[in-house]
């Protein structure tokens, strides 16, 4: 078993995971409130990811970030380095990657918040900010469990989008299903056999907690 | 009290084109009229929820609602429900009067699920009059689900208060209760126009005769 890498994977997906929580609920909340053309817009950027080939995705972050456009030089004037080939490039290929899996769940349940709740809340004296802090966000919770899930777990599982921006550098962008093909291609099925089994059961527990969450009983 | 409210509204809502003017003067205003005829759709304007015309947004700052169908929010307590208008505005809630006047005291820390459709709605009149300073108490069908003693309990309370009410009724007795505990006026609406507006004996004469000849016995 390959722990360096398994200690990475873990510390990717859970700051991934934490990261796009935080960036899914602004985004998520703007999709489920409008139906405008740029909502459209904005719910096809984020949902790319899910019929991307990753190596696509991969090669448009490798050289986006990298020295010959705008956004990267400026990425490296700030961090005194490339993205490429880092684990803070990693982290940003990951977000970039699992975004649809945070927002998605996070849209379906704002927008399965009664309207006339909202709306009451509104004319109650809320504000916008306000309705969405103490309506739609608390009604909204058993979504956020299923968002974080379904991030870790998909950012656990990515290959091509690391490989092509990250390289495979142990210790630094080596991540566990970097690690599975490289066992593979050096034909050490045993281990090759232990980190796969890892994977797919962590896959499916992962996906267990997701369906396995309790019913909640009708609230009115 | 301010004593007068006009609001212009003059919306398309489908196939019902809703356009009025309202002029608040009484204490208490009824808005009558059967099922589709606009009632709810002018108040839910007032509220700012419907495109209106001549309704700044500031409006729907300090207005008391109480909604049809109660929307209480199901996560929080009663006690939570009523205290809203102040959380939000991050006013102190104190509002063990107002459980006491709705008698939800008892019912104060449990859920919204746990209640029946007539607490709901008592919880519902609370939250509205919770609101601090409001400047007009809206009521959607105030009553529903609420029984004939509690009704005529709250009423006069009601009435009582200093800020004017806008109510909307298809419910003739309900009308013609709360006429009796304050000289409210009706405003008749059908199809989304004011057909007739004034005092609520005048205005609900002829459902009222009727009202009275079915309560005549025939010998």
């Amino acid at each position: 078993m390959d722990v360096p890498a398994l200690l990475l994977t873990l510390r990717l997906a859970a700051l991934t995971t934490a990261l796009l929580l935080v960036l899914a609920t602004p985004l998520a909340a703007f999709i489920a409130a409008r139906n405008s053309i740029p909502r459209r817009i904005l719910q096809a950027a984020v949902a790319l990811p899910l019929v991307l080939p990753p190596t696509v995705l991969g090669f448009y972050l490798l050289v986006g970030l990298g020295p010959t456009t705008a956004v990267g030089r400026t990425v490296i004037t700030l961090l005194g380095h490339p993205l490429a080939f880092t684990f803070s490039g990693l982290v940003v290929g990951s977000m970039i990657y699992s975004l649809p899996f945070a927002v998605q769940p996070l849209v379906n349940a704002f927008q399965a918040v009664d309207p006339a709740l909202t709306s009451t809340a509104a004319v109650l004296g809320a504000s916008p900010l306000t309705v969405l802090r103490h309506v739609t966000l608390p009604l909204s919770k058993p979504a956020f469990l299923t968002a974080a899930v379904l991030t870790f777990a998909h950012t656990v599982g990515e290959f091509g989008v690391v490989l092509m921006l990250g390289g495979d550098i142990p210790g630094l962008t080596r991540t566990l299903s970097i690690s599975l093909f490289d066992q593979v291609q050096d034909a050490q099925y045993s281990a090759a056999n232990r980190t796969a089994l890892l994977l797919l059961a962590g896959s499916f527990l992962a996906l267990l907690a997701v369906y396995a969450k309790p019913r909640r009983p009708p609230l009115v | 009290m301010s004593s007068h409210h006009y609001f212009t509204l003059d919306t398309k809502l489908g196939s019902l084109h809703l356009q009025a003017t309202l002029e608040l003067s009484a204490p208490w205003t009824i808005l009558f009229g059967p099922s589709g005829s606009g009632k709810t759709s002018i108040l839910r304007s007032l509220c700012g929820l419907l495109p209106t015309q001549n309704l700044l947004p500031t409006h729907r700052r300090n207005l008391a609602y109480a909604p049809q169908n109660a929307a209480i929010f199901p996560h929080l307590t009663v006690r939570q429900n009523v205290a809203f208008p102040l959380i939000v505005r991050h006013i102190k809630p104190q509002i063990d009067d107002l459980l006491e006047i709705f008698a939800l005291t008892a019912l104060a820390e449990r859920l919204p699920r746990d209640l029946s459709g007539g607490e709901l709605q008592r919880v519902n009149l609370a939250r509205a009059l919770a609101v601090p300073n409001p400047t007009l108490l809206i009521l959607d069908e105030p009553f529903t689900g609420i029984d004939r003693d509690t009704r005529n309990r709250l009423i006069p309370i009601l009435s009582a208060l200093t800020v004017p009410v806008l109510s909307v009724t298809h419910d003739i007795e309900e009308a013609l209760l709360i006429h009796t505990a304050i000289q409210a006026e009706v405003i008749r609406i059908d199809s989304g126009r004011i057909l007739a507006q004034g005092p609520a004996h005048e205005v609900l004469a002829p459902e009222r005769s009727q009202l009275l000849q079915t309560l005549t016995p025939t010998h």
